[in-house]
């Protein structure tokens, strides 16, 4: 819910970038919560006299709900303003960057926080008047803002200043900021008071026709963003992500900084270069990969070879495995694993429990070999008689237990067959 | 009475009975973690076709347990699992890690030999039905008389000499032998080099060499190969040897009998003899088999100088192999991407290649492979800018896959990403390389514990260089001491970490981990803690704390193990002792600390005595004021004078303490 709050929230950052809706934005984030809040102090009055209302709760957790979010939304370009302060500092005296191309991201990420923050002050007086008036209205304030950004800043235009975020979720945030400030940016500096207003702040400074056209030179590269992510103006958030490939594939790999500004840190080994964008695109991107490359060629795929080493594992083959085993980390990490070991080494009783686990001898033999084991008796027994009734009796055991083979069965019989031929003399004195 | 126990105990089995269908019907659900590790098993079925449901399901029989143990997660407050069923001897430090898994191995092997050694006295047989592996096997052999059988009887038991011995009397006697048993027997020779084989080789046993636990955090690759490339140094190749007389004796040979001849060769060191014996076999018209081969590329590195005529002559096998229709499997070309790391530039650009023709074959790159592309591209100690992007390449090319063990190399890829990723500082590749870690059962090819032990301190120092100190106590308490023991070596990394975000509150709970670990008597990491602590003033909780720690640490120097006194104070240790006694405003532990430079001959700086003094004038205790200036003056400090002074002009003196003072300048002055 939160997630879906807040997505909605960026998703009207960025029309709010894309000039739209101007004049609410900051308090108003959108239509329908501007009808919400007007309607919400009607039924808010109406609460109050009837305290048991469950609707005014309803709207009030709303109104709630949505102020706090403009303010998050205020509060967070300052942050990172803050962030980019920082970094400006701590990196400024190493770091000297000509590459266009890299600076655009910091540029921006300035460019994109100024107008936020103009709104604020905005918002004021807006609320008087109607949308379309105010919306003129802070399209121009906007726009000398930003020109005033520029004229501040120049000398700190080159420079990397951004750090590869680890939190993917961020990074896709970021990216949108990206996106969007380059748009706005565009239509920025198709303005010709922002020339002039280059020009005037390049006055300021010492070397003012240098600072004029380097100035310059910078707006005019800022024109030449391709047409594709010019047509993102406006549109929704998808095609935006989707023009950013197109323009990722472009400058890729190009915006690495040259060689001879490698950093160096303490110990004389050099940090990886800040991969920025690059990094955060990881998963999009389609590239060429060396494992791509072309192969050797020495063999043929689809041949079908012989193979004599149907022999049976050989000793090399078990120092092979034994090897392997050595290299590789054997020992359980739970009760269970040991468990599975222990199967393995046949230690164990096998699951699915099974009643008849180490009997596989004695699974063809069928149960009437087991139960009817009369036709043991007939030959060599007497018919009748106590030997016979002891016998019959020595069968019905047999019959019962489970516990023996049906050969150790026979093999009892036939114990008892021996015993009674031996005693065949004794039997006959008795007369039995 | 009997009666109404017996009312009550059926009362009881009516209840439980009750409450077990009750919760039987409950956990009937649940099952579905089983069905799912019963579709693990199926073929997938493309949901086009129709579904057939079989009338049975085998399962194997570790199904259940797999599932079951797929519920269980790592917990980083437990130690090993192996150490679980004796809480007494969980183990705190590496040393006691490496002890008590040894022993615990140790004691199954002299089981295991007892049993073999004496099989008459384990003859029954309690289990129903029959484990084969609790019973003693055979080692001796059955078969007395000279036949062929007992040649192969003895060829199974692995024994070296007797096998020779029953060949050569069958020989002598006429009897001829059969080629298979005969490649056994040249197998069996050239596989021990001709030698009786030691005793078994246990897994535990051979990696725990060194000892010495820091030495394990130096980084070396070659560990993997250290016993046998010990082996291969005492046990060279024997010229004429039995292997090659019984070779000689063939009236045919055939492939398998050049097989066993040339990677025995290989194996002990006769590269050169390797490659004739090779020849000849390509001189009788026969073809050779892929271990040949494997075997030759594993040599060749050896047998040539340069490295294009390294690369030329795998080249040239592998072509060789192509002719004679030999099919290549994963460890050839293993071994062509281990003999490229020696090929210099020439690897560079030939791995990727290699990669490609592999995955033309629909051969896939275990994980050795990719261990070998990254050394050939980060070698250790070279200058690691220019190639970034390979680990990139590789990590996106394993990352999210399930790998098996195939090639005993396989078990250097962690720690070798690892590495880079230190040496490059890539925390980000750093998170994707140990992510890959968790997938499936790649854990298994971490390695054995020391592998796993380098694998965790590289980690945990790029963390100690690169993240927040928020986030590294946070992988901190995940890792240790559950599944790493770190070294002084990263707790300095990790004091270090600690220093540059002035996270100095944590050093107490530091230093009772650093004790734990038996780190407490390393006095090159008790004196950086101590210098740590010194350094600054904090808020007086911190403080406080910090002065317990001192004491501690104090008393670790007075009292070692079993009487032995392990550290030795310095001056530079004292004084920062005292110096955060002083600052939690501990004065008489700070002046019992400060007697041991007497005791100990260390020499206390003037800086610290003149601090002294400040914070015994707070308290304006002069006695002891003007112990401190005895004591100055006893180790004829050249800054006594100035202390003097101040103690003349800061403090309210009676007449005996001034005398005492004029006494000490005069002393002073004359010793100057």
């Amino acid at each position: 819910m939160r997630g879906a709050i807040m997505y909605k929230r960026l998703l009207n950052i960025y029309q709010v970038r894309n000039g739209l809706i101007h004049t609410q934005n900051t308090r108003l984030p959108s239509k329908k919560c501007k009808e919400k809040e007007r309607f919400a102090p009607v039924i808010w009055a109406m609460g109050r006299a009837r305290p048991l209302g469950t609707s005014s709760i309803f709207f009030s957790e709303n109104k709630e709900s949505s102020t706090s979010l403009s303010e998050d939304n205020e509060k967070r370009p300052e942050e990172n303003e803050a962030n980019a302060e920082v970094n400006n500092d701590g990196q400024k005296n190493t770091k000297i960057n000509e590459g266009n191309n890299v600076s655009n991201a910091t540029l921006t990420s300035q460019l994109e926080t100024e107008p936020v923050v103009k709104l604020e002050d905005s918002k004021k007086f807006d609320k008087t008047k109607t949308g379309k008036e105010s919306l003129l209205e802070l399209l121009g304030a906007m726009k000398v803002e930003v020109t005033t950004i520029r004229k501040i800043r120049p000398p700190k235009i080159p420079r990397i200043s951004e750090r590869p975020d680890p939190k993917p979720m961020e990074s896709v945030q970021s990216m949108f900021q990206h996106a969007t400030a380059e748009v706005s940016q565009q239509r920025e500096t198709l303005n010709p008071t922002l020339v002039a207003a280059a020009s005037a702040a390049a006055s300021t400074l010492p070397n003012s026709r240098q600072a004029e056209s380097e100035l310059l030179q910078q707006l005019r590269k800022h024109e030449a963003v391709p047409d594709s992510q010019r047509r993102a103006d406006g549109q929704n958030i998808g095609d935006i992500i989707a023009d950013m490939k197109v323009g990722k594939k472009q400058n890729g790999r190009s915006n690495a900084r040259p060689s001879s500004q490698i950093r160096f840190d303490e110990d004389g080994q050099g940090y990886t270069q800040d991969r920025g964008i690059t990094g955060e695109l990881d998963a999009v991107r389609t590239r060429k990969s060396p494992f791509t490359s072309k192969r050797l060629n020495i063999f043929n795929a689809g041949a079908e070879q012989d193979s004599l080493s149907d022999l049976g594992p050989t000793l090399w083959d078990i120092d092979l495995a034994n090897q392997i085993v050595q290299a590789t980390n054997q020992t359980p990490r739970n009760g269970f694993e040991e468990m599975i070991q222990w199967t393995k080494e046949g230690k164990l009783w096998q699951y699915p429990i099974n009643n008849e686990a180490g009997l596989e001898d004695e699974a063809s033999v069928p149960f009437h070999e087991h139960v009817f084991l009369e036709k043991h008796l007939d030959e060599s027994f007497p018919r009748q008689g106590p030997v016979r009734h002891f016998m019959e009796l020595v069968i019905t055991g047999l019959t019962k237990n489970h516990h023996l083979t049906v050969q150790q069965k026979q093999e009892h019989i036939a114990w008892f067959r021996d015993y009674f031929q031996q005693k065949d003399n004794v039997l006959k004195e008795a007369e039995a | 009475m009997a009666s109404s126990c017996s009312r009550a105990l059926r009362h009881h089995a009516c209840k439980s009975s009750r409450i077990l269908r009750i919760h039987l019907q409950n956990s009937w659900p649940n099952r579905s973690f089983a069905l799912n590790s019963a579709a693990d098993q199926q073929p997938a079925v493309s949901s086009l076709e129709e579904i057939v449901i079989p009338k049975k399901k085998t399962w194997s029989k570790e199904a259940v347990l797999q599932a079951l143990a797929s519920t269980v997660n790592r917990d980083p407050t437990a130690s090993d699992y192996r150490f679980q069923d004796d809480p007494y001897l969980a183990p705190r430090t590496s040393l006691d890690f490496k002890l008590f898994s040894l022993s615990q191995e140790s004691g199954r092997n002299a089981a295991n030999y007892f049993i073999n050694k004496y099989p008459n006295y384990f003859q029954k047989d309690y289990a129903h039905p029959h484990i084969p592996c609790l019973m003693p096997e055979t080692l001796e052999a059955q078969i007395e008389e000279a036949s062929e059988a007992a040649l192969a009887e003895r060829v199974q038991l692995r024994k070296v000499k007797a096998a020779v011995d029953l060949y050569d009397q069958l020989l002598q006697a006429g009897t001829s032998v059969s080629l298979d048993v005969t490649n056994e027997l040249l197998e069996l020779i050239c596989f021990y080099g001709d030698r009786d084989p030691a005793q078994e080789n246990v897994p535990e046993q051979r990696t725990e060499e060194t000892p010495q636990e820091d030495v394990q955090d130096e980084p070396q690759t070659k560990r993997g190969r250290g016993p046998r490339a010990s082996d291969l140094l005492k046990a060279p190749w024997k010229e004429d040897n039995n292997a090659e007389r019984i070779f000689a004796h063939l009236s045919e040979p055939n492939t398998r009998s050049y097989s066993a001849l040339i990677r025995g060769m290989v194996k002990y060191g006769a590269y050169s003899k390797a490659f004739s014996t090779y020849t000849d076999l390509l001189n009788h018209r026969l073809t050779a088999d892929v271990h040949i081969f494997n075997a030759l590329i594993a040599a060749a590195p050896e047998a040539q100088e340069k490295y294009n005529e390294k690369w030329e002559l795998i080249v040239d096998l592998l072509k060789q192999m192509a002719e004679q229709k030999v099919k290549p499997n994963l460890l050839t070309f293993n071994a062509v991407l281990k003999a490229l790391r020696r090929c210099g530039a020439l690897g560079k650009s030939q791995a990727f290649p290699v990669i490609s023709e592999m995955k033309a074959l629909n051969i896939d790159p275990s994980l050795a492979s990719y261990s070998h592309v990254l050394s050939i591209f980060y070698k250790i100690g070279a200058p690691v800018q220019g190639q970034k992007d390979i680990l990139q390449e590789v990590m996106y090319e394993v990352s999210g896959k399930s790998f098996t063990s195939q090639d005993p190399d396989d078990a250097q890829f962690f720690i070798t990403a690892m590495r880079i990723c230190l040496d490059t500082k890539d925390i980000e590749q750093a998170y994707r390389v140990h992510e890959l870690l968790g997938v499936g059962e790649n854990w298994r090819l971490m390695g054995n514990d020391s592998r796993q032990n380098i694998y965790y301190a590289r980690f945990f120092s790029l963390l100690c260089l690169m993240e927040q100190v928020d986030v590294v106590m946070k992988w901190y308490r995940d890792l240790i001491p559950s599944v790493y023991y770190p070294s002084s070596n990263v707790m300095t990394d990790l004091l270090r970490a600690l220093d540059t975000e002035s996270r100095l509150e944590l050093i107490p709970q530091i230093w009772r981990d650093i004790k734990t670990l038996g780190h407490g008597n390393r006095q090159k990491l008790v004196e950086d803690l101590l210098a740590l602590m010194a350094r600054e003033t904090h808020s007086q909780q911190v403080q406080d704390s910090l002065a317990d720690c001192a004491l501690d640490i104090k008393s670790m120097y007075s009292t070692g193990d079993r009487g032995k006194v392990l550290m030795s104070w310095t001056a530079g240790s004292l004084s920062n002792v005292i110096s955060v006694l002083l600052a939690a405003h501990r004065r008489s532990a700070a002046w019992e600390t400060l007697k041991l430079f007497k005791t100990h001959n260390r020499v206390p700086s003037a800086d610290l005595l003149n601090r002294f003094l400040t914070c015994v004038k707070e308290s304006g205790d002069v006695d002891q004021a003007v112990e401190l200036v005895k004591i100055s003056a006893g180790f004829c400090l050249p800054d006594t004078h100035t202390l003097i002074q101040r103690i003349q002009q800061e403090f309210q003196l009676s007449e005996q303490h001034k005398s005492i003072l004029s006494d000490l300048e005069i002393q002073t002055f004359n010793s100057d």
